[in-house]
């Protein structure tokens, strides 16, 4: 894509996300989701290909269908309310049908199947996008229209979430579903703590943003895509080995690293709630992802896979993709779990 | 009345969908967009819309026949496909057709029917009134309010359409 071209449609991408997050009104709200649907549609289809053009199509077909049912909830919550803003309460029928149509756009459990192939279809920069900023705007929406939420449809969609993400990712190979796999499981925890605390679920969202991002970058560094190249990562570049698995822990939640912060609090704020049974089934399917997570830090860090002779003289050359904001980013989504006593400026 | 007429534009809306859907050759699946696209702008001018269902007719409309004439020209094949090429298809085309004009039938000898819900009731849908609003109608003061203090959804919606363009030229160029 030639850069005159990039710079507008990523400044689209930008802005219709901002529309959405910033307007109280519901037409603009729809406008700014049809205008980063339309803008991402290119940078999807960034590579030629009849993969990535397939996987356009997907993503262009469950999103403009999200979005007409967005459209027609907002104009049946117009007929009943009579005004179009977002804070006022919605109808209750108008906002589950609400919740489903941006449970669509996250890729929520009953309608998670576009995320895997969409992410698999599109290179690993488009991914980076579709994965982070792409979940911005649909939360946005989700965490003004949270107090008229339903609470057994989102809950319900956030443990189908949690298990799918962990039981799809158990057996993959390829790096873009795992990761496909993990945001929707993210997406889960996420929705979960919408409707007790939504500044949790913001939380959740930018430590889950960081660490993705993270991921991403390390995959793009190395220029990998499947496990099987990423477990020949040690004689090239041997720091990112042990950084992609203290990377893979913080995403699978254990406790000295920044992903342990939204698990523990997302579970202290469900146990205060008198929910017992739903973060143990949240922790317990958590630890399908911290599977497929080990899985990776295995072939990576803890073994040497067998190679050809060839494949061990590749320390030889240098690598010459220099990401400036790989450093940073790693350290954020490792060792952010000291500053937790800051939350409590969130109460 | 007009119930009626409303009812039977949006069986045509809902076949002329179909006729798109079901992958017959582009041609025809152009003409069945347009199809759909006036009778759309028919249910519009029935709820009372009368400058919003003439402006899409005219622009929108406009804009799918140069599509639909590029379609026609970059696509003419000998032998397009149609619903009568596939049997399974035009079976149940036909059927569809039958059913269609029974309920017509049935409908203009009862005057009243209740085949899934009833038509009796259906009255309070027909247009949903928002108010007298004295010697203009509503669409009128929609438009001078989206030029007037609405300026900047029109650089918005301005913006939008610009971008559609360059999304379109940007995924068809090739590589």
């Amino acid at each position: 894509m030639n850069p005159p071209i990039f710079i507008i449609i990523m400044l689209t991408v930008i802005s219709g996300t901002m529309i959405v997050v910033t307007t109280s009104h519901w037409l603009l709200v729809w406008i700014g989701f049809e205008m980063n649907l339309l803008a991402i549609i290119p940078i999807l289809m960034k590579k030629y290909n009849p993969r990535a053009m397939e996987a356009a199509t997907k993503y262009f077909l469950t999103q403009a269908a999200a979005s007409m049912i967005l459209m027609m909830w907002i104009i049946i919550n117009l007929l009943h309310s009579g005004q179009w803003t977002v804070l006022k309460d919605l109808n209750p029928m108008a906002s589950i049908m609400m919740t489903t149509a941006l449970a669509m756009k996250l890729g929520l459990a009953p309608f998670h199947f576009w995320v895997p192939e969409v992410t698999q279809g599109i290179s690993m920069s488009s991914g980076l996008i579709l994965l982070t900023w792409q979940k911005i705007a649909p939360l946005s929406i989700l965490y003004q229209i949270s107090s008229t939420i339903n609470p057994n449809l989102i809950l319900t969609m956030s443990i189908l979430s949690v298990m799918i993400g962990g039981w799809g990712g158990l057996n993959q190979t390829q790096l873009r579903k795992i990761m496909a796999y993990s945001s929707i499981a993210h997406m889960g925890w996420m929705t979960a703590i919408m409707m007790y605390s939504p500044t949790m679920m913001i939380l959740n969202l930018t430590i889950y943003i960081i660490m993705t991002l993270t991921t991403f970058m390390l995959f793009m560094h190395n220029s990998t895509t499947t496990t099987a190249s990423l477990s020949q990562t040690w004689n090239k570049t041997p720091l990112i080995t042990s950084l992609i698995l203290v990377l893979m822990m913080s995403l699978g939640g254990l406790p000295p690293l920044s992903g342990f912060i939204p698990k523990w609090m997302i579970i202290q704020e469900l146990t205060k709630n008198e929910l017992i049974m739903m973060p143990t089934l949240l922790a317990m399917t958590a630890l399908l992802n911290l599977y497929f997570y080990m899985r990776l830090t295995y072939t990576t860090a803890l073994t040497m896979f067998p190679s050809n002779n060839s494949m061990k003289m590749k320390w030889r050359f240098e690598c010459t993709k220099k990401m400036t904001f790989l450093p940073p980013l790693v350290v954020m989504s490792t060792m952010l779990l000291p500053l937790a006593p800051m939350l409590s400026i969130l109460d | 009345m007009m119930t009626y007429i409303v009812f039977i534009l949006s069986t045509v809306f809902v076949v002329s969908f179909v006729s798109f859907s079901s992958k017959p050759s582009p041609i025809y699946g152009g003409f069945g967009l347009i199809v759909a696209g006036g009778t759309g702008c028919g249910i519009v001018l029935n709820f009372g819309g009368s400058f919003l269902g003439l402006m899409v007719f005219l622009i929108y409309l406009g804009g799918m026949l140069v599509v639909f004439g590029y379609t026609t020209a970059m696509a003419t094949e000998p032998y397009p496909e149609a619903w009568t090429s596939n049997k399974a298809v035009l079976a149940m085309f036909i059927t569809g057709v039958l059913a269609e004009l029974l309920t017509a039938c049935y409908i203009l000898k009862e005057d009243e029917v209740e085949v899934v819900f009833k038509f009796n009731g259906a009255g309070d849908w027909v247009i949903y009134d928002t108010g007298d609003s004295g010697f203009f109608s509503e669409e009128a003061m929609g438009i001078a309010a989206l030029y007037s203090y609405g300026t900047w959804l029109v650089v918005v919606t301005g913006w939008s359409l610009l971008i559609g363009v360059l999304v379109i030229m940007e995924v068809t160029r090739g590589n």
